[in-house]
């Protein structure tokens, strides 16, 4: 498993140099640049021209990835080109305010979705899974913007109980109260969404586990309901759904563009559209690369986890996967 | 092997959506911001606009103290003034730095109570030479006077090219700047150069804070980014920047102006988009909105408390056509008949877009100069009533015959063009249609194309390589003086004639309206140009319009001669030393 371990970060370590170059190339291919934004029609050129050289933006496109991955490597994420902020100081904050609404839908939805996808699959097609399937179709084909903008319009504006967006009131900030007020519309918004998923999920993982032969064994020497249920059966469910919930760790960084627009919520999903507009490379590349790292992680939890969870599931020299 | 394949997959398909937000979205922010001019429009007389304004509350007395909270939907850049760009930073701009010289009602140069010069310059009589006063009193946020030597350094630094200032073309005319005493400096011209006093409607900066700094560094200071570091000289003083979220603005304890500000915190919010920002108005999180979309004026105004002014602003919008063969797919270009131009004029109804889309937040455009400016020709200029009956006669004497599709053809080329726009932008979108529907009614072709706002500038218009263009102009400078725009000694990629214009005469006129100084005589100029420019048609200019700005009036409150200005560049700032909130 250590070896397997070791193995994996430095695959990563490789892979995540890959993504810098690839997407270094990416960003750079696309029309448009900073002092484009900076200039728009109407003022000097030269003036551009100056910025542009002042910025080491007339450099060739090699030069300019050298300098960014070896800020990189000395910890520097570089600054934006409009204002010269350092990127780490945009990108952290944002970070942590993604995390906060992420995390809690998220939390709030598997805290939900499990047990009720598992209670579903004992009883199937009952009123409760009815129930479940018109959560998860509302969730799926609901545009959470418009949710959104509905849940606003009654718990903000007509009724008033409930803040309409932000994260804090002005003259709250850092209030952990407020915050929870704040997060009520946009986390109930996300963990439909999420909910939608991982009820089905649980339920159907937990129904093919629930057909098996060993389970039928279990039934067949007289074990209680619950007992096969929860002693036999979920821990082999629960695989599959932490492979999703494992491959959902980005979504907790990325955050979800358009509910945080609705709520104004800052966060990455908008500061990435921001940035794109802007074409302030390094802020893109930056997050690129925590999103990637996120990404690797979430694969190597999951897989570590699937090891603690399915005692069958072995790494090391020439172990497949399960 | 599977789940290596899973993340690769994950990365590809994020960095794909990177590549594809980077490639295909505009911000509104590029598309209302999209124009800054360095050229000059007077926004003159107040014209009578339609706005439902709202009234001063003559029952109220100014109060002190409150807070004034502004939504706007873009962060600030930078509020350090030589390169201020963008209207989030100039609207901090306005209110933490005192300008040398302001401007009135009327957009004259003014030297107000709280500009830093004590009177207006004296001209010299060969209209070169400039000798302007200082207040003795002006002080600087950390308690430095301002000098005279602040002033030659804020000029100094602007027209030097390694620093790459975007507002060095309204400066570079100066020859030389000569300190005479703390407070007194005169600027000399290389020539005589009319708009020149408008360059002087110019935020000052501290000589003390950023004097050693090199010119090529200037722009990686912290003074504007940092409300710590930025010394600054106005009624407010920078306090706090949350970014993306919120900045505050608070009374400055230094300040040295008579006329003491009465509100004693502004905090401007920043919100992901419009439709946000209205929500936020109607549930009184804000109290006032510098730009509200025209689909949403009507809710706003049933709303109780909120007021809209719709006053036309100072920006106006435009068809250009591009003169050069090689920009068209079959290197024709089918814009060089005067009357096929005109026909354009003719076949656009212009009117049913003032009514129908811009909702009475605009008025018909003939010229380059805004209506009831000094410099608008008025009635001179030719004003283009909407009649498809004229504009396929024209067409026809210009040699434009109906193909078999129904398209006109001449010489063998299709009347058929791409007309490209700023995606993102509601009110181009929906322009750009109604143009492609009325051109279709005369047998004329044209394919509208919403492009990113970035692409766009790099790709298509700073190079000049488009067919045609709809595009606005913004005129932060009341000045009417727009030969960067429409002079051929301005091609791209050195200037902004865009389209490659040629008009000699009109050169000319350019020329002579800016070495003219008696303000009659210019007028004349200008009302000629006007009326020429609108016979030859560079552009089919389709109306001004503005920017809907929303507030709450029952907490906001103004007297009648400090109510906001909305033909003026930052004119919804107008005068905010005076204004209270109760």
């Amino acid at each position: 498993m250590t070896e397997y371990l070791i193995r994996r970060l430095l695959q990563s370590v490789l892979v995540l140099f890959l993504i810098t170059i690839l997407t270094f190339a990416l960003i750079h291919a696309a029309p448009g640049g900073p002092t484009q934004i900076f200039l728009a029609p109407g003022l000097s050129p030269e003036a551009g021209k100056v910025q542009a050289h002042n910025l080491g933006l007339d450099q060739p496109v090699y030069v300019q990835y050298g300098k960014w991955i070896g800020g990189l490597l000395k910890g520097d994420l570089g600054h934006t080109f409009k204002n010269n902020i350092p990127v780490g100081d945009i990108l952290w904050p944002r970070i942590k305010n993604t995390v906060v609404l992420m995390a809690a839908a998220w939390l709030l939805s598997l805290i939900i979705a499990i047990p009720w996808g598992i209670y579903n699959s004992t009883r199937e097609y009952g009123i409760s899974d009815h129930a479940s399937n018109f959560v998860s179709y509302l969730g799926f084909a609901m545009p959470t913007f418009w949710f959104g903008i509905l849940l606003q319009q009654w718990f903000a504006l007509k009724w008033d109980l409930l803040p309409l967006s932000d994260m804090y009131d002005m003259d709250k900030q850092g209030d952990f109260g407020n915050l929870m007020l704040h997060l009520v519309l946009p986390v109930t918004v996300l963990s439909l969404g999420f909910l939608a998923g991982y009820v089905k999920y649980s339920r159907s993982s937990m129904l093919e586990v629930l057909g098996q032969d060993y389970i039928r064994t279990a039934r067949a020497k007289g074990l209680k309901e619950g007992k096969v249920v929860f002693r036999h059966a979920l821990r082999n469910a629960l695989i599959p759904i932490i492979t999703i919930l494992g491959l959902d760790l980005p979504i907790l960084v990325g955050g979800a563009t358009l509910t945080e627009s609705v709520f104004n919520w800052p966060g990455m999903g908008r500061l990435f559209v921001e940035m794109a507009n802007a074409r302030e490379y390094s802020v893109l590349m930056s997050i690129t690369l925590v999103v990637s790292v996120i990404v690797i992680l979430g694969n190597l939890l999951a897989d570590i986890l699937y090891a603690v969870v399915d005692p069958r599931v072995q790494y090391g020299r020439g172990g497949g996967s399960a | 092997m599977v789940r290596k394949k899973k993340w690769v997959s994950s990365f590809t398909v994020f960095a794909l959506a990177a590549v594809l937000i980077a490639g295909c979205s505009s911000s509104n922010k590029s598309s209302e911001s999209s124009s800054p001019s360095a050229s000059a429009t007077p926004s003159a007389t107040t014209s009578a606009s339609p706005s439902d304004s709202p009234s001063a509350s003559p029952s109220g007395q100014p109060k002190d103290g409150g807070t004034l909270t502004i939504s706007t939907f873009t962060d600030m850049v930078s509020v350090n003034p030589i390169f201020i760009n963008d209207t989030a930073s100039g609207d901090l701009d306005a209110l933490i730095f005192a300008k040398l010289y302001d401007l009135d009602r009327n957009a004259n140069l003014a030297a107000e109570p709280w500009s830093i010069a004590a009177e207006l310059p004296q001209v010299a009589a060969d209209n070169m030479t400039y000798s302007i006063k200082l207040k003795q009193n002006a002080k600087w946020s950390d308690g430095q006077p301002i000098t005279a030597n602040d002033v030659k350094f804020t000029f100094d630094t602007i027209r030097n090219p390694d620093v790459g200032s975007p507002a060095i073309s309204t400066l570079d005319k100066i020859d030389s700047i000569t300190v005479k005493d703390d407070y007194t400096l005169d600027i000399k011209l290389k020539q005589v150069y009319a708009p020149f006093p408008y360059s002087l409607f110019i935020s000052i900066v501290p000589a003390h804070v950023l004097k050693d700094i090199p010119p090529k560094e200037l722009k990686n200071s912290k003074f504007g980014v940092d409300p710590a570091q930025t010394v600054s000289s106005g009624p407010w003083k920078w306090s706090e920047w949350t970014q993306g979220q919120h900045f505050t603005i608070e009374k400055n304890p230094n300040y040295w102006g008579e006329k003491k500000p009465h509100i004693d915190k502004i905090i401007y919010k920043i919100y992901a988009d419009q439709n946000t920002e209205v929500q936020a108005l109607m549930k009184g999180d804000v109290q006032m909105t510098e730009a509200i979309p025209l689909t949403q004026i009507e809710a706003v105004k049933k709303q109780d408390g909120l007021n809209v002014i719709l006053a036309p602003g100072p920006q106006y919008e435009y068809v250009q056509f591009n003169f050069k063969d090689e920009n068209f797919p079959d290197k024709y270009s089918p814009f060089k008949g005067q009357k096929t131009r005109q026909a354009i004029a003719y076949a656009l109804n212009r009117q049913g877009m003032v009514d129908n889309v811009l909702k009475g937040s605009g008025g018909l455009m003939n010229s380059p100069f805004l209506p009831g400016s000094w410099a608008d020709p008025g009635d001179k200029a030719v004003n283009y009533n909407y009649d498809s009956e004229k504009a396929k006669q024209l067409l026809a004497e210009d040699g434009w015959k109906p193909g078999k599709d129904g398209i006109l053809v001449k010489d063998g080329h299709r009347f058929s063009f791409e007309l490209q726009y700023n995606s993102g932008n509601s009110r181009r979108e929906q322009v750009s249609q109604i143009i492609q529907q009325n051109l279709k009614d005369v047998g004329i072709e044209a394919t509208p194309k919403g492009m990113d706002f970035a692409t766009w500038i790099d790709q298509n218009i700073t190079p000049g390589k488009f067919p045609a263009i709809l595009l606005g102009w913004s005129l932060t400078n009341p000045d009417p003086d727009a030969e960067s725009i429409f002079s051929s000694k301005y091609f791209p990629p050195a200037g902004q004639n865009s389209g490659w214009y040629v008009n000699k005469e009109l050169d000319d006129l350019w020329v002579k309206g800016q070495q003219t100084v008696d303000k009659t005589e210019r007028a004349k100029i200008y009302q000629e140009i006007g009326e020429k420019i609108s016979i030859d048609l560079p552009y089919v200019f389709l109306y001004q319009y503005g920017l809907p700005q929303a507030v709450n009036s029952s907490k906001v409150k103004w007297a009648e001669d400090d109510r906001p200005e909305s033909s003026l560049a930052y004119g919804y700032l107008f005068h905010a030393i005076n204004w209270w909130v109760e």
